[in-house]
């Protein structure tokens, strides 16, 4: 079976904003063309970098976002720049952009103006706020967004003095990325039907803003306003933390669900086994309404879960939790997942040929075990320019002496 | 045939069977609600949703009537406001697989649909013998999106999370939280909602790659998997460079790694909120421009010729020091306040907002109709957030409801599945509906 987005040309304009987009239509089988600035997309420039010698063909960043892709090195400031870009939208199937909005309609590559010449065209803008809205002008990065968000406000630890915390690894523009490339699915799926593309306009603010789980609907409906807590969700009061400390020092997230009564037991047992059982050993807690109770209003339970966790390792905790079928999963570093089975029997670790370090680097696969829609990584991410002269000849007609002007008067690279 | 009161949408036609719970599952066909797909949300008899009840009833907004039936246990026909996300524009039946009659129904409504989504542990398909080989036999164009932290193929695959345990079982909970700290992790479940519209994702290109090939599509999601792909770059540098996350300096708190720019961090500013946490400012300055800029609003010109702060590297690497004088000059200082100074002449500078400013403050996401107002038969009026991408041509409705517990059972017995009000009640009688 063809992958999912085979048969697609996606033209997108590099931004790490927008990158993600791109890259998993590409490791979906789309033909995904990055036009960047003849000096290489800032993205190329945000490290890590291989040996940590920064050049913009050795960013493992650049490298993650971009498998699969062609560079299409362009100055589309200038005349010559935006004429071949408008050509190529002329024929593709999708237009991935994050320019302020106002930016490409000034050199007529607005959406209105493109679909008229390719009404078949799906333009996808996302951009920090937004085609429309008096923030339009924020100048914003990743951390901002989770603060402004929503994320950092409900994300830190038990203490009012304490700053909020946003992730790592740019999951703001991570999440908007996801939410666009569902719209840009569903805009594909549509025009199976009719024939036609639209603009698409997400905004990365707007999905932060509606990814705070319960925050806004607490504050909607029960006018109460959240405490940040230490391996917990923010909520109006204090409550136990899930997250206990385990006797190799790592930690496990840890909950005290509605055990059943065969969890329980073996819970119990496992308790016995390390001497740390103490009142939960005594006939009432047997009795599951009791313990419903008590985990709704006491401490009995998640002190003596806590006193077992700091009698195992982690993985142990993780383990054995498993085993007697309760959601525990200790708190792992990202690269300690490389060791695991479960993720190599799944395929998970995909090699992707490097020749620039003369050996195959393994990458994750991507979010599905799916046979039919294969999203999986290809090939390694373009060198700066590395397709320029192929796609101005094949795909745009150009001849060597028109390209040669390109290159020598720095319209491309 | 279209379910009742679906809106008109190009998804008009397309039928989702959703067994999904919790939060992780619901989102993948609520992201399909607003287009006019029709979502078959199934509930075992006498055992509602959990987030029907969201935990308590909801001040002001039909309290006593929910009070009363948490005490009576009686059939629940109002809601939780998560709820009116999670499932919002979906239809709700209640259905006893465990009844072979039950199970000869899910059979008919999967011959007469496009997917099914479920978001159970690892064998609980397997154990109604609704193998992927069996459901290709009843239908063999079905889009099948499971989803489970581990995902099904594996010696993992019937292990259980929840948001947060998947989250620290893929590294996305280390990575957040201050050097030399326990992590901070998520204070919400990340992937619940993000990991949702990841499964989402899955579940439109499904439908998509079978409209295009006509053939049936399993997509086996495994939310650890897809928070390791969020992470992608850490993988990278631990297999290219040999460097793990195991470090001193890691997590860097709101400091900024890749790429290495200061000031990046969040600034203490006047003022406390009702839950008496400090207020708080996100300042970033990415080039020497905006450097230059901050400078001048903060009234410091000398940080400029200062070996310490002149150059970006030179800022990384004395930025504690930097932050110290950054939150001096915040600390008296309003939240917004700073983030309109410092806007205005291009220094990247925000608000750390909680529920209460997004909702009731910020002007952008009132702009973008973010809060819709929703009617509901049960509750009246209310407000939810919305489904944030705009189409163009063909937007979303983002006015839709939740159903009401067992509110759709005669258009899909009756009308779909042909039975008779006769046969109805009497299946009724017997628990199978």
């Amino acid at each position: 079976m063809p992958k999912v987005f085979e048969g697609y040309t996606v033209i997108e304009l590099a931004d790490r904003r927008n990158q993600f987009v791109g890259k998993v239509m590409a490791d979906s089988g789309a033909r995904v063309i990055q036009i960047e600035p003849v000096t290489g997309s800032d993205a190329r420039f945000t490290g890590p970098f291989v040996n940590d010698q920064r050049d913009p063909d050795r960013c493992l960043d650049y490298w993650w976002f971009n498998t699969g892709k062609e560079s299409l090195a362009l100055d589309i400031t200038r005349l010559p720049g935006q004429d071949l870009l408008r050509r190529l939208l002329a024929t593709a199937d999708v237009f991935v952009e994050s320019t302020k909005p106002g930016t490409l309609a000034a050199s007529g590559m607005d959406f209105a103006t493109l679909s008229k010449a390719n009404p078949k065209l799906v333009y996808a803008s996302l951009t920090d706020f937004g085609q429309d809205g008096p923030l339009v002008d924020y100048v914003m990065n990743d951390a901002a967004h989770l603060a402004f968000g929503g994320q950092m406000g409900s994300t830190g630890y038990s203490e009012p003095k304490t700053t909020p915390i946003g992730g790592q690894g740019r999951q703001a523009f991570n999440m908007a990325s996801v939410m666009m490339l569902h719209t840009i699915t569903a805009a594909l799926f549509e025009r199976e039907m009719s024939g036609l593309g639209q603009h698409l306009d997400v905004s990365i603010h707007d999905c932060c803003a509606v990814c705070t789980e319960r925050a806004v609907s607490y504050w909607m409906w029960y006018d109460e306003p959240f405490l940040r807590q230490t391996g917990q969700h923010a909520a109006p009061t204090y409550r136990t933390s899930n997250q206990m400390q385990a006797a190799d020092g790592r930690y496990a997230i840890v909950t005290t669900p509605r055990f059943n009564q065969n969890s329980w037991v073996k819970m119990i047992d496992w308790m016995k086994e390390k001497g740390v059982a103490g009142e939960l050993e005594e006939p009432q807690w047997m009795d599951e309404f009791y313990r419903a109770e008590q985990v709704r209003h006491g401490t009995a339970v998640a002190d003596g879960i806590k006193r077992l966790i700091a009698t195992e390792t982690a993985e142990q905790v993780f383990l054995r939790g498993q085993g007697m079928g309760l959601p525990w999963v200790d708190i792992r570093r990202p690269e300690e997942n490389l060791q695991y089975d479960h993720y190599k029997e799944r395929g998970f670790w995909v090699d992707v040929q490097h020749d620039e370090i003369g050996k195959p680097v393994p990458y994750p696969k991507g979010f599905f075990l799916s046979d039919e829609l294969n999203m999986r990584p290809e090939r390694r991410a373009p060198h700066l320019g590395e397709h320029t002269r192929s796609i101005l000849q094949r795909d745009l007609g150009l001849s060597t002496d028109q390209i040669e002007i390109l290159t020598t008067t720095g319209v491309a690279r | 045939m279209t379910g009742p009161g679906l809106p008109p949408g190009f998804l008009n036609g397309v039928r989702i069977i959703d067994f999904s719970w919790y939060a992780v599952g619901p989102w993948g066909p609520r992201m399909l609600a607003p287009y006019g797909a029709e979502i078959i949300h199934i509930e075992p008899p006498h055992q509602p949703d959990d987030h029907r009840f969201d935990f308590r009833p909801a001040r002001g907004i039909n309290a006593k009537d929910q009070k009363v039936w948490a005490e009576e246990g009686s059939p629940p026909f109002y809601t939780g406001p998560y709820w009116n996300q999670l499932h919002n524009g979906k239809l709700a039946i209640c259905l006893n697989t465990r009844h072979p009659e039950g199970m000869r129904l899910l059979h008919e409504l999967i011959k007469k649909s496009d997917a099914l989504v479920e978001n159970f542990s690892g064998n609980v398909l397997d154990s109604w013998d609704l193998t992927w080989e069996n459901l290709l036999k009843l239908n063999p164009a079905l889009t099948y999106l499971s989803t489970a932290g581990f995902g099904h193929k594996g010696p993992w695959g019937g292990f259980r999370t929840f948001g947060p345990s998947a989250q620290a079982g893929s590294g996305l909970t280390y990575t957040s939280g201050l050097p030399g700290r326990e992590p901070a992790g998520w204070g919400y479940s990340h992937m619940d909602i993000a990991g949702g519209w990841i499964g989402g994702l899955g579940l439109i290109m499904g439908l998509l790659q079978a409209k295009r090939t006509g053939k049936g599509v399993r997509v086996d999601y495994a939310v650890t998997e897809a928070a390791m792909a969020l992470l992608g770059p850490y993988f990278l540098d631990f297999q290219v460079n040999g460097r793990g996350t195991d470090r001193p300096d890691f997590p860097p708190g709101n400091h900024s790694e890749w790429p290495g720019v200061a000031p990046h961090n969040t600034y203490r500013c006047a003022g406390i909120d009702r839950q008496g946490q400090d207020w708080w400012v996100f300042i970033a300055a990415e080039t020497q421009e905006q450097f230059e800029a901050l400078c001048d609003v903060m009234n410091k010109p000398e940080l400029l010729t200062d070996p310490r702060f002149a150059t970006n590297e030179a800022r990384v690497k004395n930025q504690d020091v930097l932050d110290e004088i950054i939150s001096t000059w915040t600390a008296p200082r309003r939240r917004y306040e700073v983030q309109d100074v410092l806007q205005s002449v291009g220094v990247i500078a925000v608000a750390v907002q909680g529920a209460e400013d997004r909702v009731d403050y910020d002007p952008q996401l009132r702009h973008r109709e973010i809060y819709p107002v929703i009617q509901h038969p049960e509750i009246g009026e209310f407000e939810i957030e919305a489904f944030p991408p705009k189409m163009s041509r063909t937007p979303a409705n983002n006015h839709l409801r939740s159903p009401l517990i067992r509110e759709h059972t005669d258009y899909v017995f009756g009308e779909l599945l042909g039975m008779s009000e006769k046969e109805i009640g009497e299946y009724r009688e017997q628990g199978i509906i």
